[in-house]
């Protein structure tokens, strides 16, 4: 299988299950998705991003949000064409 | 039957590959910000125009390659399988993706602080990469009792000051060669120690 990218968050996706209900014509990931799998919406997916990236790094909540405002610009998802 | 447009779109791609894996290794040569286009450029064999006809500034260009080499690292963590993964498996993969791409992430690291916004937040993103792995896998080990408990952003930042340190200062402690060979398994095997459960008092 080839790998392709979270069109929300970026990370890869080489696995069925590492897409959104392990559908792989989904090309939102497992995180990005909603519970009854539709994609989360902008704000979710930047407050989820920056509390992972606190959780997991200790990074200052205010650099974090600031880190994932850059990523987000640049993915399909939410790139402001 | 491929089209005249297809070929040259084709052409397009094959010459930003070129470009971006010129750069990656001029820039983990020379450092990030000291590589000029020109010299990539020349070093590519295609004219200096032909960088900004792929990337219109020397910022795009830095953006693309720090992306290309996050995809790089990023993939060899999503490799590893779901449940049953451990610390050192994805430590060991953190590992195994700086060997291939040592001397570019250790200018990386080094210059990260001095690059612009986007690449500066992708270096985070690799993290992120890690971490995300880590905090899985360290949370699964802590409920079976096989890693300390602690929160895991100390779990993290421990072992990439840890490795980051060694790889900042590689031309010391592998001057001409591979740091992450010579020093990874014991970094590994050093930090398994340190995260494992607390002995008692004269336990071996």
């Amino acid at each position: 299988m080839t790998t392709t990218q979270c069109i929300a968050c970026g990370m890869p996706m080489n696995k069925p299950e590492d897409h959104a209900v392990g559908d792989v014509s989904k090309d939102y990931c497992v995180h990005c998705a909603r519970p009854d799998g539709t994609m989360v919406s902008r704000e979710e997916a930047r407050v989820g991003l920056t509390a992972f990236m606190v959780r997991t790094q200790g990074i200052d909540e205010s650099a974090a949000m600031g880190a994932v405002d850059e990523m987000m610009a640049k993915l399909p998802a939410w790139k402001e064409t | 039957m491929v089209t005249a447009s297809g070929g040259r779109s084709e052409r397009k791609q094959q010459t930003r590959r070129l470009l971006i894996d010129t750069a990656i290794d001029l820039m983990a040569e020379r450092g990030i910000t000291d590589t000029r286009t020109i010299d990539v450029a020349e070093r590519a064999g295609v004219a200096h125009g032909t960088v900004f006809v792929h990337f219109p500034t020397r910022e795009d260009l830095i953006d693309a390659v720090v992306g290309e080499h996050a995809d790089r690292i990023a993939g060899r963590l999503h490799e590893l399988a779901g449940g049953g993964v451990t610390v050192r498996d994805v430590l060991a993969a953190h590992l195994r993706g700086l060997a291939e791409h040592e001397a570019f992430h250790a200018r990386l690291v080094m210059e990260g602080p001095l690059l612009p916004p986007y690449a500066r937040a992708t270096l985070l993103g690799i993290q992120s990469a890690i971490s995300g792995h880590l905090a899985q896998a360290a949370e699964q080990g802590m409920a079976a009792g096989v890693v300390r408990r602690m929160p895991v952003h100390l779990l993290f930042n421990t072992w990439l000051g840890l490795v980051h340190h060694y790889l900042v200062n590689r031309a010391l402690f592998a001057p001409g060669g591979s740091v992450v060979e010579r020093w990874g398994p014991t970094l590994l095997d050093h930090y398994m120690g340190l995260i494992g459960p607390a002995k008692e008092e004269g336990e071996t």
